[in-house]
């Protein structure tokens, strides 16, 4: 990046920065469009392990966590089983097409992860998945 | 960082591009750092409404019964089998009836992990049709 400042006879010699600048647009314009706005649960789970889960995609990108306590976690806060249907239609109407993965603890009761499935379909979600984390092999 | 090209005589008339390019590279950056590449993995199920009688429905709508009780016991078409054993049993139904989808009905304190572990299965056996369910106990 040096630029010339005696500017008297000679050629100029800077360096030309259009091709910089276009590399630059490119990469912005990547990331700007690879970014994906995942709502994070907020809090870790021990997953429960599947070898056949499967890659939830772009679009699967609400989150919701269940500890083995009974908290539910959604959005990086803690919510009551009956605020689930509410935020999951607010979030369905700004973005249709989005999807859930429930993922509930290893310890979890299965009474409660069936609970929140039905809140997230009443909220308008029919997609619906159990989150499980890969086995060693995949 | 300003590039004079014509440096004769008159002013230069050329667009600055060095704010716009310091612009760009602070969005640039803001938009690596602020980039979560999540990988969640899932397994997708259906949901069937619950009941006492999820066997029995089960049955009458095609398709093979799986109950997950919360002592562990896992019941594949009322046969008590283990866990790791769910994915035979499951293949052997499967090729009776390649049409029937699979019904898990678990009790309502049965860990997620166990029903994790039989929904595993059962896809390894085969059949991707899973709805899934609770039953009081």
């Amino acid at each position: 990046m040096r630029s010339q400042h005696h500017t008297s006879h000679g050629d100029e010699t800077g360096i030309d920065l259009a091709p910089m600048l276009d590399f630059v647009l490119n990469l912005l314009i990547f990331f700007i469009i690879t970014t994906s706005f995942v709502r994070e649960a907020g809090v870790t789970v021990s997953r429960p392990l599947a070898s056949t889960a499967l890659f939830g995609g772009d679009k699967a990108n609400i989150l919701i966590a269940i500890r083995p306590n009974g908290e539910i976690w959604m959005d990086r806060r803690q919510v009551d089983l009956r605020e689930v249907r509410p935020l999951v239609e607010r979030l369905h109407i700004e973005r249709p097409d989005d999807t859930v993965i429930v993922i509930a603890d290893k310890a979890a009761k299965t009474g409660l992860l069936a609970q929140v499935m039905d809140e997230v379909k009443l909220g308008g979600i029919q997609s619906v998945a159990i989150g499980a984390g890969s086995t060693g092999g995949e | 960082m300003r590039l004079r090209r014509h440096f004769d005589h008159d002013d230069s008339t050329g667009i600055d591009l060095a704010p716009m390019l310091d612009f760009v590279l602070n969005l640039l950056i803001f938009f690596i750092i602020t980039a979560v590449f999540v990988k969640e993995l899932g397994l997708p199920v259906g949901r069937h409404g619950g009941g006492a009688s999820g066997a029995a429905t089960g049955k009458e709508a095609g398709s093979i019964s799986v109950i997950v009780k919360d002592d562990g016991e896992v019941l594949v078409d009322s046969r008590v089998v283990d866990v790791r054993a769910v994915r035979a049993n499951i293949e052997r139904l499967h090729a009776q009836k390649p049409e029937w989808g699979v019904m898990v009905t678990a009790e309502q304190d049965a860990t997620a992990d166990l029903l994790v572990q039989v929904i595993d299965q059962i896809r390894e056996g085969g059949v991707d049709n899973i709805s899934f369910g609770t039953s009081s106990s």
